[in-house]
């Protein structure tokens, strides 16, 4: 460890102590619904990065793909931020009676969400949620930590088994991502629904962890780790970076598209208030911030292996990531973004706790999984 | 037949030797340096010095121009030329304008990136490339790299040539000399042909075309105006009287409605409604009451209007017992025909709400003069007329 690394810690500490006295200040100053909006979103933010790292990590065991082999640990060191998404995952369940309607005794009264009132009760909610973590946890059990196992144990048995496991695991991510998206974002405004609208969080979600591992990759080859990985192998992640950009933007736009063709009540005054007023300005930034800027940076056939370039896209749609996450939950505040102390707190510290955990995580096993079979193989791809 | 010069082509056992072997041989300057492996070299294109493939850009501005075609195609239709407003929504919609432009970028961008790579770039249709007529192809398309110095541009020198190529290290090496002419069917023929039909293609279409509408010696086709067809309020030779409209036919029923068939309100004495008592049947009747019999015989139903007097005849009290002893039949006439003053109704009320009026007028008649037995505690079905308990507002 050098010594600018120690200081980066230090005042990563420092940042994180700071954004925690501004947290806890909130709950008290800003009230309980601002607070919890807050926290919805940051929880929201370390989960889909965490989830979306672990479904990396699934769909390589799963296709048998060779060329992300050595790059493989980064999403595995990533998913950790499981662990302390469950401690946030429970604490925001203090969050379903103060923003979600349908909880709500006066729900009861109301003849559509009278229908769906032991779907969105408190209970129900948090069992789902309980029972999602859960499995969640088996997953990282399974292919991180079997992967770290096998750093020492050199057991290509690994790699049979986790084969075999990614296949469940994907069903269950792609169902329990989907609740995600209705528990914990659509019920915010239980009488819209969307049927695309887990696939939308996928998207976010899947390029968020992308995004992610190439800042992560990067910033290790520029510390010297991470020998014999290729401009070959950054530019398949650019590549992939590039396609979900792509992705995210034809399933945002098909589901406007499909609700504006429409226009009926029950599903446009979603857009409406999203659409309306300042909140037009975050959608259209949000427009070319998540789909503009990286689609042109990232179309030449050069930009996507440059390291430089990279990692700037990635940083900017880890913010583009977190400020979709804005535009779906605030709007429930009010007609004004709320952008304040509170916001900046929680952001600089999430954040700055986040990556002490990740620079804490890139330490954990070897950096490249040094016990699959397949490694050398993926060390030799080249385009 | 003369010959042309080709180039000097030379072969190596190995990739690595021929790549060793190319910075050496670009340097002698002495023509265009190409080679020939018989798989894909990595790096061989960057150690050729060869330029970036220009597709990329091609493609690019391809899909650009795509989009907005695509976009001034659709707001010039559905905006200038034919504005429909469709759905409710305006006629410059750019949200129903991005899937098309969306497929047609694609169509531009993929048919340049083929077509451009294929004509443009390969420079299709190309047969015979002089190589085929060399030696050294056989083994080149099996297991030896051939690397080649052409005589187009640079300063060719075969003799110079040759002996680059073989302190390269290319054994061994061969003088590429192709008759300059190779047959009747060239690659230029090909082409020619084909822009000749094509061209003959379009004109000849666009002759017929105005041809046939200048001077029409056929008359076009005009099978939907000629249509053995009945206008409204033109003759017909059809039938027989020369309308095109004709009478219904004797007996005809209008939907929806039955036909009376009575001639008195005697006769209709007879009819039974055909509704049961329901809450339902008696909103509908107390609805159709009060839409268009409250004003002249009241909400009591005792000729007191709710509009004044001022309408000189005096409305009929359907409490009086003559009413009340009436059958439906003869109310339901009444309703129908129209009785003294009154109006015939049949065209403001349906079939069943006419039988719903008459079930809503019984109920008031009986809540005017109700007996003990109608109220809670009573005997059920004390009612004359079966009617159960409650059914009375």
């Amino acid at each position: 460890m050098s010594v600018p690394q120690r200081s980066t810690g230090k005042a990563l500490w420092g940042l994180a102590v700071l954004g925690l006295a501004g947290v806890v200040a909130t709950y008290p100053v800003a009230g309980p619904a601002r607070f919890w909006a807050n926290w919805l979103l940051w929880f929201l933010f370390m989960l889909t990065i965490a989830m979306g790292s672990l479904f990396i990590v699934a769909l390589e065991h799963l296709v048998g793909s060779r060329w992300s082999v050595p790059l493989r640990r980064i999403p595995e060191r990533l998913s950790t931020l499981l662990l302390p998404a469950v401690p946030m995952a429970l604490v925001a369940l203090g969050a379903l009676p103060v923003l979600y309607p349908g909880t709500r005794p006066e729900a009861a009264h109301d003849p559509v969400l009278a229908g769906k009132a032991f779907w969105l009760s408190t209970p129900f909610v948090s069992t789902r949620m309980v029972l999602c973590l859960a499995l969640w946890l088996v997953g990282v059990a399974v292919l991180t930590g079997g992967s770290l196992r096998q750093d020492r144990t050199r057991d290509p048995g690994f790699n049979v088994n986790a084969r075999r496991f990614a296949p469940a695991f994907l069903a269950i991510f792609a169902l329990t991502l989907t609740l995600v998206a209705f528990d914990w974002i659509s019920a915010l405004e239980p009488k819209w629904y969307s049927d695309i609208f887990g696939v939308y969080l996928f998207a976010g979600t899947f390029l968020a962890a992308l995004a992610a591992t190439a800042a992560s990759v990067v910033y290790l080859k520029d510390r010297g780790r991470l020998e014999g990985v290729r401009p070959a192998h950054l530019y398949n992640l650019g590549a992939y970076l590039f396609a979900f950009t792509v992705f995210w933007s034809y399933i945002a736009f098909a589901q406007y598209l499909l609700m504006w063709y429409g226009d009926m009540p029950e599903e446009i005054f979603w857009y409406k208030e999203r659409l309306a007023g300042p909140w037009l300005g975050v959608a259209l930034l949000l427009g070319v911030v998540h789909f503009l800027i990286p689609f042109l940076a990232l179309i030449p056939r050069d930009a996507k292996g440059d390291t430089r370039r990279l990692c700037w896209v990635a940083v900017l749609m880890l913010a583009a990531h977190a400020m979709d996450l804005y535009w779906l939950i605030f709007p429930v505040l009010g007609r004004t973004p709320l952008l304040s102390w509170p916001e900046a707190s929680f952001a600089v510290f999430f954040v700055s706790g986040g990556l002490l955990w990740v620079r804490a995580a890139m330490e954990r096993g070897e950096d490249m999984p040094a016990g699959d079979p397949f490694l050398s193989e993926g060390l030799e791809f080249r385009l | 037949m003369s010959q042309h010069m080709f180039g000097v082509v030379g072969l190596f056992e190995s990739a690595d030797g021929l790549m060793a072997a190319i910075p050496k041989v670009r340097e002698a300057g002495l023509g265009k340096v190409e080679a020939y492996t018989p798989y894909p070299v990595h790096g061989l294109d960057k150690a050729l010095g060869q330029r970036r493939s220009p597709l990329g850009g091609m493609v690019m501005i391809m899909g650009v121009l795509g989009a907005l075609t695509a976009f001034l195609f659709q707001w010039w239709i559905s905006g200038i030329d034919y504005p429909i407003v469709t759905g409710g929504k305006a006629p410059t919609s750019w949200q129903a304008f991005v899937p098309i432009m969306f497929e047609v970028t694609v169509l531009f961008a993929t048919f340049t990136a083929g077509l451009g790579m294929l004509f443009f770039l390969n420079k299709l249709p190309f047969f015979g490339h002089p190589l085929l007529h060399a030696k050294a192809i056989a083994a080149i398309t099996r297991d030896r790299f051939g690397l080649a110095i052409e005589s187009e541009g640079g300063a060719f020198d075969v003799a110079a040539a040759v002996r680059t190529l073989e302190s390269a290290g290319a054994r061994p090496i061969e003088v590429i000399s192709v008759p300059s002419f190779s047959g009747p069917i060239t690659a230029k023929y090909l082409e020619r042909s084909l822009l000749g039909i094509a061209i003959a293609c379009a004109v000849s279409g666009y002759a017929t075309y105005w041809a046939v509408k200048l001077f029409p010696v056929l008359p076009p086709t005009s099978h939907m105006l000629v249509q053995p067809r009945l206008d409204p309020q033109k003759p017909s030779a059809f039938f027989k009287d020369g309308h095109g409209m004709q009478l219904p036919v004797p007996g005809t029923v209008a939907r929806g409605y039955l036909p009376l068939g009575l001639a008195s309100q005697e006769e209709a004495a007879t009819l039974v409604n055909p509704l049961a008592v329901t809450q339902k049947v008696l909103e509908e009747g107390r609805q159709a009451y009060m839409n268009h019999c409250v004003v002249c015989h009241g909400p009591l139903a005792n000729g007191v209007p709710t509009l004044s007097s001022a309408y000189g005849a005096k409305p009929a009290n359907l409490q009086a017992k003559q009413f009340r002893e009436y059958p439906d039949g003869k109310i339901y006439w009444a309703i129908v025909m129209g009785k003294n003053a009154m109006p015939s109704y049949a065209a403001d009320l349906s079939e069943e709400e006419r039988w719903a009026v008459i079930h809503y007028l019984r109920a008031l008649q009986r809540a005017q003069n109700a007996k003990p037995g109608d109220v809670d505690g009573g005997q059920p079905g004390a009612g004359s007329r079966g009617r159960t308990k409650g059914s009375a507002p």
